[in-house]
């Protein structure tokens, strides 16, 4: 039981600072899950967000299994509400307001300065990310390559993720 | 103005989450604006950027968008839920799964594998996002001080916030008094 509280309000609380969505999240997510609370190891936590990343749906999917895992069917629905609600809450009394203001310097720097800080916080994000889970030379030569295809060409991301995942199976990450 | 009961939400928003194979806005566009046409672009951007601009799952934010557009709470409320559902029982499948076979060093290997690429996934996509900001130069400098802040020093994502914030709006100020 103590378990779910923790759960459910620590991951509230994320929400609402998760400038970028999930993908920004992902390192509070290891610290608190992996180092504080110790609900998985290093390794699950880069099993899960695989599994996350591989399956169809929002990429909360990793909150989602981290629920499971801490207290199976009960955990998942725990953590996804978790995530959620905080943000859920803000965007519903904001959208209005958002919309609604009428000086457009106002309107554009609230825009500029929210995207500014995503797409650090995603950077960041991916640096810290890519040093928790990648453990050979070969596995951040494929993050480089992920990266490299991302940015110049229009793959679709489920082809990286299925070359990946042969890659692996082959032995050579 | 069109109008959608919660049930009809519920359902386009369920087969969003399921089609979603990496990443699910694409298809959230696809829906909503070719398929089901719900709305038109210019209101599916508008309702996409106040989601970017808020904090929290990206994806949950439209849904709580779009569905309270048309059916107010419930609404909001049949969106996520759709949304999240089928995905939800899948990942927790697979996690039974990952249960009984993550000994095998042929699963092991492909994981591996998928989160090397998923990692890429997310910087390369943070690295598109990153081209908007070349527009106005200065702007780079809240984008280094808060990946250097998260990524090198590893601060609490809350400090992290706090810190750039400052420097991001009278930037994003500047910015937007320029043009």
């Amino acid at each position: 039981m103590s378990a779910l509280i923790s759960l459910f309000l620590k991951l509230s609380a994320f929400s609402a600072l998760a400038f970028g969505g999930i993908n920004a999240l992902l390192p509070a997510l290891y610290e608190l899950s992996v180092n504080q609370e110790h609900w998985l190891n290093t390794q699950t936590f880069a099993d899960f967000f695989a599994i996350a990343q591989a399956a169809p749906g929002p990429n909360l999917m990793t909150v989602t299994l981290i629920g499971w895992h801490v207290s199976g069917v009960i955990g998942a629905i725990v953590a996804s509400i978790a995530i959620c609600w905080p943000s859920s809450i803000m965007i519903y009394f904001l959208q209005g307001y958002i919309n609604n203001l009428r000086n457009p310097i106002t309107k554009k720097t609230v825009q500029f300065a929210a995207s500014a800080l995503a797409v650090g916080l995603v950077l960041g994000s991916a640096w810290d990310i890519s040093q928790r889970i990648n453990h050979s030379a070969a596995a951040f030569a494929l993050t480089a390559a992920s990266i490299a295809v991302v940015v110049f060409t229009r793959w679709h991301p489920l082809y990286l993720i299925a070359i990946g995942g042969a890659l692996g199976v082959l032995g050579f990450i | 103005m069109k109008t959608l009961t919660p049930k009809q939400l519920f359902i386009g928003f369920s087969k969003i989450g399921i089609s979603g194979f990496g990443g699910v806005l694409p298809w959230a566009r696809r829906t909503i604006v070719e398929q089901e046409k719900w709305l038109s672009a210019e209101e599916f951007n508008a309702m996409l950027g106040v989601s970017q601009i808020v904090p929290g799952p990206n994806i949950v934010n439209l849904a709580v968008c779009v569905g309270s557009r048309f059916a107010g709470v419930a609404g909001a409320f049949s969106s996520v839920l759709g949304l999240m559902l089928c995905p939800s029982a899948i990942v927790i499948l697979l996690g039974m799964l990952y249960e009984h076979y993550s000994y095998l060093p042929a699963v092991q290997g492909m994981l591996r594998g998928i989160s090397a690429v998923g990692v890429g996934l997310i910087a390369g996509t943070g690295l598109k996002m990153m081209r908007n900001e070349f527009s106005f130069p200065p702007m780079l400098l809240v984008v280094a001080i808060t990946v250097v802040a998260a990524g090198y020093f590893q601060l609490n994502l809350g400090w992290v916030v706090l810190i750039a914030s400052p420097l991001a709006i009278f930037l994003a100020w500047k910015k937007a008094s320029q043009a």
